[in-house]
């Protein structure tokens, strides 16, 4: 091989290879069923209750329980991006995958992106579809909001980005941990352990709250965002930082570290 | 061609690696040998950019193997055959590690049938025998038809018949005039395979040889002599410079003195010699007086 091989040809050749490895897998569809098949099954129960709750009873924001449901998809797709990579240095293959791929940031950035675009797509499924139950319901009392009611296309569709932050998460913690085990207790610590704090008295609780993920995933999903927290637009890159500080910590270890 | 120049590698406290250089070059099958913990493994996984040296070089066709791209074409290596994805089919693995080097569907079946594994390619690897793994991680080497191999232990766990096909397969691709690498820490297997060797232990080279030179150059090779004369025979090759070791049968064991010198000596001296017998040592002997002294951990003689 003396001629030179473009790096689009190489981008697209390590994407290739992680999705091969991705789909080839049975975890895979397991980790991906649970976390579409739960949150469309807890909204189809949530419009259930809401249909039989007397009169007016409504919940406080409309869109707010498809987000909730998708919250129980969280460790799922959590668990689908850790293991990406502690699979590999549990079994001890990621050697074999880094003398395949010296670059080795380019495979933390095609395991990312493939674990991402999935989970992308099943978020959005999710996010949709639970819109769609619950809205069904509540509009039959006059209480739901409609897709073309301002803003709430863009909050349904910022709804399915949730699932995508925390797997593409997993995957840096995957990559930094090298342990499942290690690698699920970091991404539940980390998701879960600042919402812990958001109980303190304000206004020590808010302020911590309005950086933590679920709460910024909620925020930039509500129809009628806190006061307290940032508003819709900040809590999105908020969303977006956790992934990405996570990532890029990987990114800056993945190459310091013997495989 | 792999070169390794004044390479070291601390992990922590402990030196894997001591200042270790050596050459291996194209249309041999060279052996890396050692002792369990003499750095073999260490120093592939350097040369595969997988750890980083704490100082020194490997170079694999004269370039670092962290600059090269689609490595699998110039380096095709087997280290752990068990490291794997119990849950992914033999295809998936092959494919999945094929398409990162853009090497296409027809090399994965190629190399599948190659390897004699056809017959399970779309088998979870969760069921294969240490056998058929070796032969997949053979499989993953050759798939982008490199001129440089290295499989670390390739025998490990092997019938018979694996391992006669492993040696007959290595041996083919250094004909092939491709460079051979090939770690082990054992003497036997490596007498009947490799043609050079580097011996190593506590991480540094303790001979860069061939398997004929080894054997001719260990301070085990003497000559075994018999005569009804053996004391005033003994005196005389002592007289020359030589050792004489008196064997508890009464034979001399002499070193420093070869056959022919010595049947010419006692003519000289009109003493009759009963028997006149160069011994060698076996490989494995020749390759315990060099590894002896760097055992980092050895059994006590009961």
């Amino acid at each position: 091989m003396t001629a030179p091989v473009p790096l689009a040809v190489r981008a697209r050749d390590v994407l290739t290879s992680e999705w091969t490895k991705l789909r080839s897998v049975r975890s895979t569809y397991w980790t991906l069923l649970v976390a579409v098949a739960t949150p469309i099954g807890i909204s189809a129960l949530v419009a259930v209750v809401l249909s039989h709750a007397p009169g007016k009873q409504t919940p406080v924001d409309p869109l707010l329980p498809g987000l909730i449901s998708q919250e129980y998809a969280v460790l799922a797709v959590g668990v689908l991006g850790v293991l990406a990579f502690s699979t590999e240095y549990g079994t001890g293959l990621i050697r074999t995958t880094f003398a395949a791929v010296p670059r080795r940031r380019a495979v933390l950035a095609a395991k990312a992106a493939v674990i991402g675009a999935l989970t992308l797509v099943a978020g959005e499924v999710v996010a949709f579809a639970s819109f769609a139950l619950v809205q069904a319901v509540l509009s039959g009392k006059h209480l739901g909001v409609s897709l073309s009611h301002p803003g709430v296309p863009g909050a349904v569709l910022a709804g399915g980005l949730l699932l995508f932050v925390v797997a593409t998460m997993g995957v840096g913690l995957g990559s930094i941990v090298r342990h499942t085990a290690g690698g699920i207790a970091a991404l539940v610590g980390l998701i879960f352990l600042p919402a812990i704090l958001g109980v303190l008295p304000a206004p020590w609780g808010a302020r911590i709250a309005r950086f933590t993920l679920l709460d910024a995933a909620r925020q930039v999903t509500a129809l009628h965002p806190a006061t307290d927290l940032f508003a819709p637009a900040a809590s999105l890159l908020v969303l977006l930082a956790w992934p990405a500080l996570t990532l890029l910590a990987a990114a800056l270890l993945i190459t310091r570290r013997d495989a | 061609m792999i070169e390794v120049d004044q390479l070291v590698k601390r992990f922590g406290v402990v030196t894997a690696v001591d200042g270790l250089s050596f050459t291996v070059r194209p249309g041999h099958v060279t052996g890396f040998l050692g002792p369990n913990g003499a750095g073999k493994t260490t120093t592939m996984r350097v040369i595969l950019g997988l750890d980083a040296p704490t100082s020194g070089t490997a170079r694999v066709n004269e370039k670092s193997y962290a600059g090269l791209i689609r490595p699998l074409h110039q380096v095709g290596a087997l280290l752990d055959a068990s490291a794997l994805h119990p849950g992914r089919t033999a295809t998936a693995h092959l494919a999945s590690i094929a398409q990162s080097n853009g090497i296409g569907r027809g090399r994965v079946a190629e190399m599948l049938r190659l390897t004699g594994l056809e017959a399970v390619a779309n088998r979870r690897l969760k069921g294969f025998s240490l056998g058929m793994k070796q032969r997949l991680g053979i499989a993953v080497a050759l798939l982008g038809d490199p001129p440089v191999l290295m499989f670390d232990e390739p025998v490990n766990g092997l019938d018979t018949e694996g391992i006669a096909w492993i040696r007959q397969f290595m041996r083919a691709l250094a004909a092939d005039g491709r460079t051979v690498l090939v770690s082990s820490h054992l003497m036997s297997e490596m007498a009947q395979t490799a043609d050079r060797l580097i011996v190593i232990g506590r991480g540094r080279l303790i001979a860069d040889t061939t398997t004929a030179q080894l054997l001719e150059s260990s301070t085990r090779s003497d000559v075994l002599v018999r005569s009804p004369r053996a004391a005033e025979l003994a005196d005389l090759i002592k007289a020359r410079g030589a050792t004489v070791k008196p064997e508890e049968d009464g034979g001399l064991a002499v070193t420093g003195l070869d056959a022919p010198a010595i049947g010419d000596l006692a003519a000289e001296h009109g003493i009759a010699v009963h028997a006149l017998i160069p011994r060698s040592p076996s490989l494995e002997e020749a390759y315990l007086d060099l590894t002896g002294e760097s055992t980092d951990f050895r059994a006590a003689t009961p």
